[in-house]
């Protein structure tokens, strides 16, 4: 059985605006196994981002365990939840959140900025990052020279940069065309068949989410169905459509010609 | 910065220019009250009052009429010296013959009731008893010698001259010149302590019986001082000499004494005035500089919420990719210092090109120095060095600059304190929501 990356236990989540309380997450429980690609769904304010935020150390459940690589942050005062966002959690937003006076590179360098590794050391890495996600050749622009797909994907080298446990992304795909939304959750999806990297994505947009490999439906801060999506067959080199083999870097099924 | 700068410079200035002000009063009243005490008993008789000055006559009118303003150069027999040395509790008398010489220069002036043509002479002829023990005791001959020596005992065909002298005679220190037909040989120059214009007349000494001979003046003189043998028989001989000698002008220390305390007193004033002014300034420059300081750290907190709070979604992100509350605030900690600083050195060059000018404008005017063409008018002491003053020149020294680079550093870190740790508390997931 594979290993679980992370794990909540009943988590709730209540947020007091004024007198009215308002259930964000209820009694939620998950399982994200190692290597896994899992889309969130759900329509808006039935608790995606808050749920995120809980998974990222970003907020904190009122209720409940969040089990992240075996430890519960939940119960982590802030002094050392910085240390578990830096270390084990990679983060993808939906407005890329790339600082804008810094180049390509140096916004990759940045999460390693705290470690210890040397200035050489993580221009290196992140120049082979940068290579990764595609982008040779740009580590000197700004973001502003950079279109929309491409600063995401400098953000998803970034959030690569501490070879984080589990890579979260919010609405990754929320501010692209239809041209960009498909290459970056194939940039996903390849991280995730090459480098065996855990991701948890949010979305709305359900085409986007069928490319995952599996699906959870939140409503009311429940998940309140789970299904497969095409992904799983991806992995194993076969197209989800018509079976044939695939290449993982093909764009559309050489047989059936269907977008993967 | 810049005012934190230039207004310590231009204290500091202002302070160094008062002190200055302060020695120089102090020095020239002790120099005169010394050199009072030390003429304490001496009594000037002269033949006529104040120093010659001949006016010349309306162009046109025959020249033997009496000049129309012009003094009357009087002398009296020697022999009187001989009477007054008589005279109880005198010590020494020193006779002086001063004569205008016949060489003369002329200026026209035009004025509405028609054109004068005003004639001086162009130089006094005085001649000095050379007596070793007069030389010696007594400040009879100019001091301010700047070539070739004074005059002696037993000199006789040479003479001293004032440094303005030698353009018009062309000679320099062992020339040779014609005084009314007698050659001198010229054996030292000296600096006249008088630059007043009205008396720029050349000088020149010699001994009295060459200037008796070359003036025609034989066995006659101008001048008596008169040394008593205390400072108490000064009254005593001065009255036994006006008695007899009603011709002669007297005038004792007393009488030197008035005019030098009615100056000390305007120096006081002067003194205090200043003084007053400078802690006035002081007061408001202390004010200033808090006023500066409390409006830098006011600009540097406002200006870092104001970045902050435009920067909450980049602290969410800074925040969920790993940076500690720690960093955040060293992050924007160390943001408002470089901003103080740059502003710092910025300020720094404006107050060290501009600090007289901003020292000016930002601090009352200290006005000195507008008061001191009254003491002009002593013209004794004109050159005593209390006019030498400029404006007061504020030049930040490099101690003012490293201070206020470290008081830009400080209010730097103090006025962005808060809003860094502001920034450090930011809960990354409402930064997120922030746009």
């Amino acid at each position: 059985m594979s290993e679980a990356v992370l794990k909540t236990e009943n988590v709730s989540r209540t947020f007091t605006m004024g007198k009215r309380e308002i259930q964000a997450l209820s009694d939620l429980n998950l399982q994200v196994n190692k290597g896994e690609f899992v889309a969130i769904m759900g329509p808006s304010g039935s608790g995606k981002t808050t749920l995120l935020n809980v998974l990222g150390c970003l907020d904190k459940p009122t209720r409940g365990k969040v089990i992240l690589d075996g430890v519960d942050v939940a119960e982590l005062p802030e002094k050392k939840l910085y240390k578990i966002r830096r270390n084990k959690i990679g983060f993808i937003f939906q407005t890329f959140n790339l600082l804008p006076y810094l180049s390509a590179i140096e916004n990759v360098e940045l999460p390693m900025e705290c470690t210890k590794k040397s200035k050489s050391e993580r221009r290196e890495k992140a120049r082979k990052l940068l290579g990764l996600v595609g982008l040779s050749g740009r580590e000197g622009h700004r973001p502003q020279r950079l279109s929309a797909g491409e600063q995401q994907r400098v953000a998803i080298a970034r959030a690569l940069a501490n070879d984080p446990a589990i890579i979260l992304a919010d609405e990754p795909t929320g501010n692209l065309d239809t041209e960009n939304k498909y290459e970056i959750v194939r940039l996903l999806a390849n991280l995730n068949i090459n480098s065996g990297t855990t991701i948890v994505m949010v979305t709305h947009d359900s085409q986007i989410a069928t490319h995952t490999e599996r699906m959870l439906l939140l409503m009311d801060g429940k998940i309140k169905k789970e299904k497969q999506g095409l992904h799983l067959t991806k992995k194993k080199l076969m197209c989800p459509y018509c079976g044939s083999k695939i290449q993982v870097d093909d764009e559309r099924c050489p047989n059936c010609r269907k977008r993967l | 910065m810049a005012i934190m700068v230039s207004i310590p410079a231009g204290i500091v200035a202002n302070q160094e220019s008062t002190q200055r002000l302060t020695e120089n009063f102090n020095s020239t009243i002790s120099n005169m009250q010394e050199e009072i005490n030390k003429t304490a008993t001496l009594i000037e008789c002269r033949t006529s009052s104040g120093q010659g000055m001949s006016f010349g006559t309306p162009s046109g009118t025959p020249g033997d009429r009496p000049s129309f303003g012009s003094r009357q150069e009087v002398f009296v027999s020697e022999t009187v010296g001989d009477e007054i040395g008589s005279i109880e509790g005198v010590k020494d008398v020193v006779p002086f013959l001063e004569k205008s010489s016949n060489e003369t220069t002329s200026e026209t002036m035009n004025t509405p009731r028609g054109s004068f043509t005003i004639s001086r002479p162009l130089y006094t002829i005085t001649g000095v008893c050379l007596n070793s023990s007069f030389i010696d005791n007594y400040s009879i001959l100019p001091t301010n010698i700047t070539g070739g020596r004074k005059l002696r005992e037993g000199d006789s065909g040479v003479l001293l001259m004032s440094s303005n002298l030698t353009i018009y005679f062309g000679v320099g220190v062992g020339g040779k010149v014609w005084i009314n037909g007698e050659s001198f040989v010229v054996v030292g120059i000296y600096e006249p302590a008088n630059q007043s214009r009205m008396e720029t007349r050349g000088e020149v000494y010699m001994n009295i019986s060459d200037a008796q001979t070359v003036t025609g003046q034989t066995g006659n003189v101008s001048r008596f001082d008169v040394y008593a043998e205390d400072v108490s028989d000064v009254d005593g001989i001065t009255n036994v000499i006006e008695a007899a000698y009603s011709e002669l002008y007297v005038t004792t220390y007393k009488d030197r004494l008035q005019s030098v305390q009615s100056m000390q007193e305007r120096y006081t004033q002067t003194l205090s005035s200043a003084e007053s002014t400078l802690s006035q300034t002081q007061t408001v420059a202390t004010q200033e500089i808090i006023l500066a300081v409390v409006a830098t750290s006011l600009i540097v907190l406002f200006v870092m919420l104001y970045t902050v709070r435009e920067r909450t979604k980049e602290i969410g992100t800074l925040k969920a990719i790993g940076f500690s509350n720690w960093n955040v605030m060293s992050q924007f900690m160390l943001e408002g210092i470089m901003l103080n600083l740059v502003a710092g050195i910025v300020g720094i060059a404006i107050g060290s090109i501009g600090a007289p000018i901003l020292s000016g404008l930002l601090l009352p005017s200290m006005n000195l120095f507008g008061q001191s063409g009254s003491f002009r008018a002593d013209s004794q002491f004109a050159n005593s060095g209390v006019f030498g003053l400029g404006a007061a020149t504020a030049t930040p020294d490099l101690q003012t600059m490293l201070l206020a680079l470290g008081a830009a550093i400080l209010l730097g870190a103090l006025g962005s304190l808060y809003p860094a740790w502001r920034a450090s508390r930011t809960r990354p997931a409402e930064a997120m929501r922030y746009e």
